[in-house]
């Protein structure tokens, strides 16, 4: 083809005078208010007064920052191996949490619902669910399947264990099919208690079915928990880690296959996740160490309760410390050095955070997400000498809130940061104007926010759906604090060239 | 002013039946299904670019689905922000009416909307909230009107939602306000959602011609322009069977004559211009439209020459909703494509008659089944490409299989003369992209291995 493909999209086109022209048009006949009032109006949302008159909102959330349980649920399913996911409620928020997921990472996601109706509001969805169970086998050909509950079933009170039994009396279920199922209303907790909810009940069931009594420290095994983690990459890494320990491993909940296979010519519903049978045994293993505490707790408590495991939780590894601690707690709980290829690769990333050091040292950041991922971002900022200032957490509760301010006090560059837990992004606009800040890091949510407070946004976390591929890349470990640390230096290099006047528009930084 | 058209232009609509009130299939359990009544509501209401619409429910129905439409707004942009009740468990214990009171209050005060849209969702219609009195008390306490908008999601299926927000708009809306003038040849556009701006490149050529845009109904629409549609002297639905019935009462109301047409493709365009050129009844109206639909097929057929050669007889998989499915196959026809599978799924019995006449039997139908139905007839009928929407988007680049979006997330307008030139240069190039050379190839060491054996 000799012809590029440049077709001018809307951007572009309706730039174009002749639209332009088309829409002034358009605007005197819908008499809106005067240019004037606009901007009086705008600037009048960045005040102060504005912002008290945000914070004093209580019955409205604008913009939210945070999903709900059984979206979480979903995520949890997808990391066993040919597991369907089964979403008790109507049907619309199943297409809801296949789209979100599936813009997030860019893969089909597999997700049936019981697509209760009017009927079904009136008499219980036990009809829905023992259809729906027939229907999804004989169509998917599921190993298991991970029932969880919406709202509406929640509401009306279905009794999901009562409505499992007589889908196995009447032979709609097979005896043998595991059927892990939570309660999973949106109207309560978030896209994380949803994850651990259903991973928890995933454990149990597969565990309570194999018969067995745990012998924990039996096998010189770890099981590791990565939680409701949006990037594939940090699968990847969390593996090459334990293999250079050559320690042997279970990751329970592996979702990673499932959102990055390969386009290998032929589409299947089920691309990996952990082997079921891994998790009977997973009672057994010397230890469990999970990589996100706020949101595994459920799960964390029934391992340490039942299996007798020893458990340690640390937030999502970011940044130099977090790290340390990490690979520390996997020498404490399997006994191995630390390896040396690891030692050589944190002093490497240290020599590339000093290289870059003067570009973020300094950098007031705001930041927007989840608990653990938050609690690992303070730590990676304040190594790199950047000020957490704005701090906002939909789904934090005391508890976060005690560790982040604990973390915070911990270095003079937290002195400034604030704590905001169960707010939403349009308190997070306030923010910005009221104290402008360099960066903003946090999903793709944001970034209407940062871009009105003309702030550059460092996209961390979930989801993010208007950036390729940064999910392939790991975010933990040394080597994810390599990755974090490129995409913000880079960002901010980026913005100096930008604004750079011809006399500074340097070659070297 | 007067309201009425005269009832001898009655007889020139093309269909004078409201919808059943099941035009789809009742949703099956156990299936990857579509959106909800919820959705669909939302999806046609939120273009009203400058009102607000507010989510009654816990965080499900908006957490996953704010700032996800790909309809654009000339001007403002409070449709784009996520505003929702958020009920948590003691809402739904005590009753969450207190806080849309407070929300509905909030957002008033502090956005000034020319109106707030409140949704119920499952939750609080299964709760019993009375949310057409809080709308009510609420529009009389703060002036502004507060339109409830009562399409949970458990009623049925998407298509189902957008007709009760077509009702929402006919009850509350139409009819309320007064346009500062009318010429003789306004005409409102109902169905089209500005994907991508095709709306903006359909008021052009309508501007051309003469005729204008009373309401838009509801892509880039505002919220008083579209409470006098009543004042239009004709009504064009477009690609949207669910909003069928908005015009049907429209006509019943206020004598206002409608048709059924699209924008995909050439000749639906000129079609479409014909048709509503001759319901404004302007002879010299009529006469520029024949001009200009001659000019720009003219143009067309040159400027289409080069991708015509290179499409021609490609096969194509088209999956979409109602009546785009037969709309498309038009312009897909007119670039030299063969459409060898089709989905029906969302297409009412007219539409299914409509893709037949078409195609007749040279494709394969498909009436459900989601991706292995699609893939399947891929394979069964030897497509080159895929034509669907976003959520199948991902299974067809797992099998390999070029992919072309059509529905509403995609970032291309396709509308119009010039919309079937941005398709065919599309389809071209999808289809001529490098990596399905590479995908189509084994990797060298298993080419070698199959030599080997
Ligand atoms: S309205 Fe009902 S089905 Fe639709 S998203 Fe909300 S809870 Fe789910």
């Amino acid at each position: 083809m000799s012809e590029r493909l440049n077709i001018v999209d809307h951007n572009q086109l309706f730039r174009q005078e002749k639209y332009v022209r088309q829409r002034e048009g358009k605007r005197a006949f819908e008499a809106p208010c005067s240019p004037e009032e606009v901007t009086s109006t705008l600037e009048y949302t960045k005040t102060k007064e504005y912002k008290d008159k945000n914070f004093a909102r209580t019955a409205v959330v604008v913009n939210p920052a945070k999903a709900c349980q059984p979206l979480g649920a979903v995520m949890a399913a997808l990391g066993f191996e040919k597991t369907l996911p089964f979403i008790h409620g109507s049907q619309g928020c199943t297409a809801y949490f296949r789209s979100h997921l599936a813009r997030h990472f860019k893969e089909p996601v597999p997700a049936v619902s019981t697509s209760m109706t009017e009927d079904a509001a009136v008499f219980g969805g036990m009809r829905n669910l023992i259809d729906g169970m027939e229907n999804c086998i004989a169509l998917y050909q599921p190993q298991m399947i991970a029932v969880c509950t919406t709202c509406m079933a929640e509401v009306i009170g279905d009794d999901l264990s009562a409505f499992l039994a007589n889908a196995r009396q009447e032979g709609a279920l097979p005896e043998d099919m595991p059927v892990p199922f939570a309660n999973t209303p949106s109207f309560s907790g978030s896209h994380i208690t949803g994850y651990d909810a259903m991973l928890r009940s995933v454990l149990e069931t597969l565990y309570n079915k194999s018969g067995r009594t745990p012998q924990p420290g039996h096998e010189l095994k770890l099981n590791v928990l990565l939680g409701f983690d949006g990037y594939t990459g940090n699968f990847a890494e969390m593996r090459r880690i334990l293999g250079l320990f050559g320690v042997p491993y279970t990751i329970l909940g592996d979702h990673s296959s499932n959102f990055d296979s390969g386009a290998t010519g032929e589409y299947s519903y089920y691309y990996g996740g952990t082997p079921l049978e891994d998790v009977p045994k997973a009672a057994d293993a010397a230890g469990t160490l999970a990589i996100q505490q706020h949101s595994l707790r459920k799960t964390l408590g029934y391992m340490k309760r039942t299996w007798g495991q020893q458990v340690s939780s640390v937030s999502t590894p970011l940044g130099i410390h977090a790290t340390d601690r990490l690979l520390e707690e996997i020498s404490r709980l399997s006994g191995r050095e630390i390896p040396e290829a690891l030692k050589q690769e944190r002093a490497r990333i240290l020599d590339a955070m000093m290289d870059s050091h003067a570009y973020l040292h300094g950098k007031r950041v705001a930041m927007a997400g989840d608990p653990d991922m938050l609690i690992g971002l303070i730590g990676f900022c304040l190594e790199l000498g950047m000020e957490p200032v704005h701090i906002v957490c939909s789904n934090g509760d005391r508890k976060f809130e005690k560790e982040a301010e604990l973390l915070l006090k911990s270095s003079p560059y937290g002195a400034e940061a604030t704590v905001h837990c169960g707010q939403d992004l349009w308190h997070m606009r306030s923010l910005l104007f009221e104290d402008p800040v360099d960066l903003a890091i946090g999903s793709s949510h944001l970034k209407f926010a940062a871009k009105e407070a003309k702030i550059p946004l460092l996209r961390v976390g979930f989801p993010i759906f208007d950036r390729h591929h940064m999910h392939r890349y790991p975010i933990i470990g040394y080597q994810g604090a390599l990755n974090l640390l490129t995409q913000f230096v880079n960002t901010v290099l980026d913005v100096m060239e930008e604004q750079a006047p011809d006399h500074s528009f340097d070659l070297v930084r | 002013m007067e309201a009425a058209v005269p009832s001898g232009r009655l007889e020139i609509s093309c269909g004078n039946k409201i919808p059943k009130s099941t035009p789809c299939p009742r949703p099956v359990p156990g299936e990857a299904s579509g959106g909800c009544s919820f959705d669909g509501a939302q999806i046609t209401l939120i273009p009203i670019a400058d009102a607000a619409h507010l989510v009654h429910g816990p965080m499900a129905c908006l957490g996953n689905s704010w700032e996800s439409r790909g309809s654009l707004s000339s001007g403002p942009e409070l449709s784009a922000y996520g505003f929702t009740t958020d009920l948590g468990e003691q809402d739904i214990i005590f009753g969450g009416e207190q806080k849309l009171h407070e929300s509905i209050h909030y957002i008033v005060s502090r956005f000034a909307p020319p109106a707030v849209f409140v949704y119920t969702t499952c939750v609080t219609a299964l709760t019993g909230e009375d949310i057409e009195g809080v709308c009510k008390a609420e529009s009389e306490r703060l002036g502004t009107p507060i339109i409830p908008v009562n399409s949970p999601g458990f009623v049925g299926s998407k298509n189902l939602g957008t007709r009760l927000a077509g009702d929402v708009l006919f009850q509350h809306i139409i009819g309320t306000t007064e346009p500062e003038q009318t010429t003789s040849h306004d005409v409102n556009l109902i169905g089209e959602y500005n994907i991508a701006g095709e709306m903006w490149y359909i008021e052009r050529l309508m501007q051309q011609t003469g005729m204008s845009i009373l309401s838009r109904i509801t892509g880039d629409g505002r919220f008083r322009e579209i409470g006098w549609a009543h004042r239009a002297k004709a009504n064009m639905v477009v690609c949207s069977r669910a909003l069928l019935g908005l015009a049907v009462q429209m006509e019943r109301k206020y004598g206002i004559p409608y048709f059924e047409g699209s924008f995909y493709g050439a000749k639906e365009t000129s079609y479409s211009l014909r048709q509503m050129a001759y319901l404004t009844g302007d002879r010299d109206v009529e006469r520029r439209v024949d001009k200009l639909a001659a000019r720009e097929e003219m143009r067309l057929s040159l400027e289409l020459e080069p991708y015509r050669k290179q499409l021609k007889g490609k096969r194509a998989v088209l999956y979409t909703g109602g009546v785009k499915s037969w709309s498309v196959i038009t312009a897909l026809q007119e670039l030299g494509i063969k459409v060898v599978g089709v989905g029906t799924n969302k297409s009412t019995a007219e539409d299914v008659s409509r893709i037949a006449a078409r195609i007749g039997d040279d494709a394969e139908y498909i009436p459900e089944g989601g991706a292995r139905q699609i893939l399947k007839t891929v394979r069964s009928r030897k497509a080159d490409m895929v034509i669907a929407g976003g959520r199948n988007m991902y299974m067809a680049l797992k099998e390999q299989i070029p992919f072309v979006d059509i529905n509403q997330e995609r970032h291309k307008a396709y509308a119009g003369y010039d919309g079937l030139l941005s398709l065919a240069k599309q389809l071209v190039h999808t289809l001529q992209h490098p990596v399905w050379e590479l995908t189509a190839k084994l990797a060298p060491w298993e080419e070698e291995t199959e030599f080997a054996d």
